[in-house]
């Protein structure tokens, strides 16, 4: 059969082509009426489509700011941020097999258990998994490459020093907010403030598109303290070490510039890493130098001296009854250990005559007297600015008895901190200004207050250079080339009320003393055996102070081989 | 022949419809590429796919190679040929369909059984049944062409086996296919001039009937408006769609540019098939959304062009087999554009030539080569060659 007739037997319909013009006209307009809706959705409607699109998938994350460093006088680091990943996840958009689960719990340290336990928060969207791994580590989980698992940059604090600054510049928590020390005092300038950004993220928590910055994060500024880090590690080492010598319980030091009142050093032992997440029991976290509070004891009277030379009633050379080392006054007993019937105003600081201070404070007005302590800075704080630092003690005169003035002379019924009391010493240092002192590094001599004449005060120095000669109280401070200034202290400890036969022994210098350029107070808490702050604290500053002002290239003001030990007993004192 | 046309000089006839076969092939190139570019994130996040990202890409160009092989051999059948099997393979066709609803062989996906698995090869017998439809239709139409002015005789077969077909396909479900394949035979009938009281009828009684079926039922009612409104619930109902429409609106008029879409990163369902037009939306914007109207526009004029040229030669059969073929591929890529643009409810059809799946693309490639095979047939009529 060819076509023709098949078209034949079947030819009996006819097609209207009106019919398929009627169609084809319908469809084409179909698609017409296609294009429009497309020409409305994509060219008119999209405001509306594209929010109800960000609002599906566009979110804010928060950017990270990196904190500012902390540096020493010179730039070093002492505390410095660097960058870390943490790992997070969105627990609803997880989906990992058995597998995946077990490597991925290996890498972040923890039990698959623990991990499934994370993992099945599905009423939040945001799960940390772990904070702050190093950037390889967080490779390697990336890798696994698991839906819902992703990382967030952040920032870790890291500590060169270590143990060595620890207590001074505090640490920060894992969100890099300051917790103690200068990391917290000094928050509003390290901390940055973080920054946040629009972006796009796929149904499964993954950042697919940055949109836009709506924040930069801002960094904090950096921040650079008075520390000289080479004297922070002598005094760190010093310190550490005469503490395990003597077995004490703890041991502080602070060395300032005695020309601007800026701390160059200050630290404590027992220390510990601020590296370590894990954090000792308080009492190694605090910063015993500015927190503590204790009876300075004879570390006082160079202060008593000072009052009643400018008040005009001796002079360095008058002599003073000491009553063979005993004196009752209402019914209590002052005792010397070095008994002597009479000494001059300079050799009561040499050797340390508790009778001999008590004698001069007693011939002051108690106003007069206050005045004079609360002039040098005592009972209020130093101003350092660091957080729970401990103001010291100074009682209201009004309430004074007699024997509680004298005893104050020598450093009973008073306390303060260690800064406070070496800034004290300023005023020997400084022919009588008192510095501010400063834990950041002062661009401008600051301006002190004049507490005493410069002749005064130099009376004073000339007196402290004594108590390191022999036939005083701490030959051991003595350092070869340099003359030195200073003043033991072996105050017996209060507890409960009573003053107990344990001891804080400490020795506040400086040096050069013709015209001094450090100061270096060290405090030994509780030594066992030997006790007098000659012994104990004296051999400390001399390490620290000598190696220090070489380190700082100080010329010598004595003979190298000036250093004299006495030939017999060396002087000791009560308090 | 190209630079002759370049020179002005009169350009022989060709051999077959050469823009027809171009715009296939563009729809398939351009189908390949942005099957490959909203499925290459799901494929490497889905076990199913073994996370290989190119797998929908590698078998997309094998399904695309099998059509065209499909295509050609489907070129050498003489137009006659399908004329005299068509009934057979319309029953055919609706034996498969009940297989399909055989539990063990039909296989289940998404909650349809729509597909029969031969070996390596997901068969899906709905799309075969529209190429048969569209054979049957069109000999059914030629057979009864005398008594089509007599209501019973001509229309009560067509509207059982519609009734038969429309029941095996609800069954699956699989409505979009349904609604294809009953556009064809009503637009067949129409066309092969059947009695035009019917076709005034049906035009004021299907709207009738299915608003009486809608509005008897709140929940299929809710089904079928839910489309109208899908910000009421755009995380339950309307949550395709809302995703769908948002990625138009991100397309604005030039696209994101192509591979940056957002939507086929897990939030918009089935990117790769039912919803690919969504994605060229998103990525080349309205440019991308209007090149596939064009090209469908094109495509229809050129199926209508061979139809009324066969009619003009007398050849009826050929005539409405690919008018049929225009209404089916237009129909069902209206169907599912409209459907992505939110005018439409959803319905499972896929984009012909460009959304993913082997039985459709190879099905559209034979429509296609039996379109080729009648203008080739009629160019050879009119130069009183034997065809």
């Amino acid at each position: 059969m060819n076509y023709a007739s098949s078209i034949q037997a079947t030819g009996l319909v006819a097609l209207p082509p009106w019919r398929s013009r009627l169609l084809f006209a319908l469809l084409l307009l179909g698609l017409c009426g296609l294009l429009v809706r497309a020409v409305y959705l994509q060219g008119i409607h999209n405001d509306f489509l594209q929010q109800q699109g960000d609002a599906r998938y566009g979110r804010v994350v928060d950017i990270s700011a990196h904190r500012g460093m902390i540096a020493d006088r010179y730039g070093d680091p002492l505390a410095i941020s660097t960058p870390v990943e943490s790992v997070w996840a969105s627990p609803q958009d997880v989906d990992a097999t058995p597998q995946q689960v077990k490597q991925l719990a290996q890498l972040l340290d923890m039990s698959p258990g623990e991990l499934k336990g994370r993992l099945s928060e599905s009423s939040r969207d945001f799960v940390y998994l772990k904070r702050q791994m190093p950037p390889e580590q967080a490779e390697k989980v990336v890798s696994l490459e698991i839906p819902g698992v992703s990382l967030r940059r952040e920032y870790r604090r890291y500590y060169p020093d270590g143990d060595v600054a620890a207590h001074l510049l505090g640490f920060t928590n894992i969100d890099d907010n300051g917790q103690e020390g200068l990391e917290l005092a000094l928050q509003g300038q390290l901390g940055g403030k973080a920054g946040s950004q629009r972006v796009i993220k796929d149904r499964r928590g993954h950042i697919v598109e940055d949109v836009a910055s709506i924040r930069a994060p801002k960094p904090g500024s950096d921040v650079q303290l008075s520390i000289d880090n080479r004297l922070q590690y002598l005094a760190y080492r010093e310190i550490k070490q005469a503490v395990e010598q003597h077995h004490a319980k703890s041991g502080s030091i602070v060395v300032l510039d005695a020309k601007t009142g800026e701390v160059l050093a200050l630290c404590n032992w027992p220390s510990y890493n601020p590296n370590n997440r894990s954090k000792p029991s308080l009492g190694v976290l605090r910063n015993r130098a500015l927190t503590d509070q204790f009876e300075p004891g004879s570390t006082m009277k160079p202060f008593t001296v000072a009052a009643v030379l400018e008040a005009g009633k001796v002079t360095p050379d008058t002599v003073i009854n000491t009553e063979n080392g005993v004196l009752t006054i209402d019914g209590r007993t002052i005792h010397d250990s070095h008994k002597e019937a009479r000494l001059t105003v300079a050799q009561v600081i040499q050797k340390s005559s508790n009778v001999g201070a008590s004698k001069m404070a007693l011939s002051l007005q108690p106003e007069a007297f206050w005045r004079n302590l609360h002039d040098d800075g005592f009972g209020e704080s130093t101003g350092s600015g660091f957080p729970g630092e401990a103001p010291g003690k100074l009682r209201d005169y009004r309430n004074w008895r007699p024997i509680e003035q004298a005893t104050m002379s020598y450093g009973n019924g008073i306390s303060v901190n260690l800064l406070q009391l070496a800034r004290a010493y300023t005023v020997f240092a400084n022919d009588g200004e008192l510095l501010p002192v400063s834990l950041l590094k002062e661009d401008v001599q600051p301006v002190g207050k004049q507490v005493y004449s410069a002749k005064t005060a130099r009376e004073v120095r000339d007196m402290l250079e004594l108590v390191v000669q022999p036939g005083g109280t701490a030959p051991q401070a003595q350092i070869n080339g340099y003359r030195v200034a200073g003043k033991t202290g072996t105050a017996h400890k209060l507890e409960n009320g009573r003053y107990v036969n344990h001891y804080i022994a400490s020795f506040i210098g400086m040096a050069p003393a013709s015209n001094p350029r450090l100061i270096v107070a060290v405090k030994v808490d509780d030594p066992s055996g030997a006790y007098y702050g000659g012994e104990v604290a004296g051999p400390v500053f001399s390490k620290v102070m000598g190696s220090a002002l070489h380190v700082l290239n100080v010329p010598n003001d004595a003979p190298l081989g000036n250093v004299m030990m006495p030939s017999g007993d060396i002087v000791r004192e009560d308090t | 022949m190209r630079s002759a046309s370049l020179t002005g000089r009169q350009q022989p006839l060709a051999e077959y419809d050469e823009v027809l076969a171009w715009l296939v092939l563009a729809l398939l190139s351009f189908g390949l590429v942005m099957v490959y570019s909203a499925s290459i994130a799901t494929a490497e996040a889905s076990k199913f796919t073994g996370h290989h990202p190119t797998y929908y890409l590698i078998r997309q160009a094998l399904f695309i190679g099998a059509g065209l092989v499909a295509g050609m051999m489907a070129f050498q059948v003489p137009l006659l040929n399908w004329q005299k099997v068509a009934p057979y393979l319309f029953v055919a066709g609706v034996l498969l369909l009940m297989l399909v609803l055989i539990p063990g062989i039909g296989r289940e996906v998404n909650g349809s059984r729509r597909w029969l698995s031969l070996f390596v090869i997901n068969l899906q017998p709905s799309e075969l049944m529209k190429l048969f439809a569209v054979l049957y239709a069109a000999d059914y139409t030629v057979r009864k062409g005398a008594l089509k002015d007599r209501l019973v005789k001509a229309f009560w077969p067509m509207f059982v086996v519609m009734v038969l077909v429309g029941a095996l396909l609800l069954q699956e479900p699989d409505m979009g296919a349904f609604v294809v394949i009953l556009s064809i035979a009503v637009c067949t009938l129409f066309l092969g001039g059947f009695n035009l009281k019917v076709f005034g009828g049906l035009v004021i009684a299907l709207p009738l009937a299915f608003a009486a079926l809608i509005l008897s039922s709140p929940y299929r009612m809710q089904r079928v408006v839910g489309f109208m409104d899908p910000w009421s619930d755009p995380f339950g109902k309307g949550y395709q769609l809302s995703h769908s429409l948002i990625a138009f609106g991100r397309g604005e008029w030039f696209g994101v540019g192509l591979g940056a879409s957002v939507e086929k990163l897990f939030y918009l369902p089935e990117a790769h098939t039912d919803f690919l037009l969504a994605v060229i939306a998103e990525e080349l914007g309205f440019v991308g959304v209007c090149a596939v109207i064009v090209l469908f526009g094109w495509l229809l004029i050129r199926a209508f062009a061979i139809g009324r040229q066969s009619a003009f030669l007398d050849r009826q059969f050929a005539a409405l087999t690919a008018q049929g073929i225009a209404i089916w591929l237009s129909v069902q890529a209206m169907i599912n554009m409209g459907v992505n643009m939110g005018v439409l409810p959803t319905k499972g059809l896929t984009l012909p030539f460009l959304s993913f799946g082997g039985s459709g693309v190879v099905v559209n490639c034979i429509a296609v080569a039996i379109l080729l095979r009648i203008d080739w047939e009629n160019r050879r009529i009119m130069r009183g060659l034997p065809v």
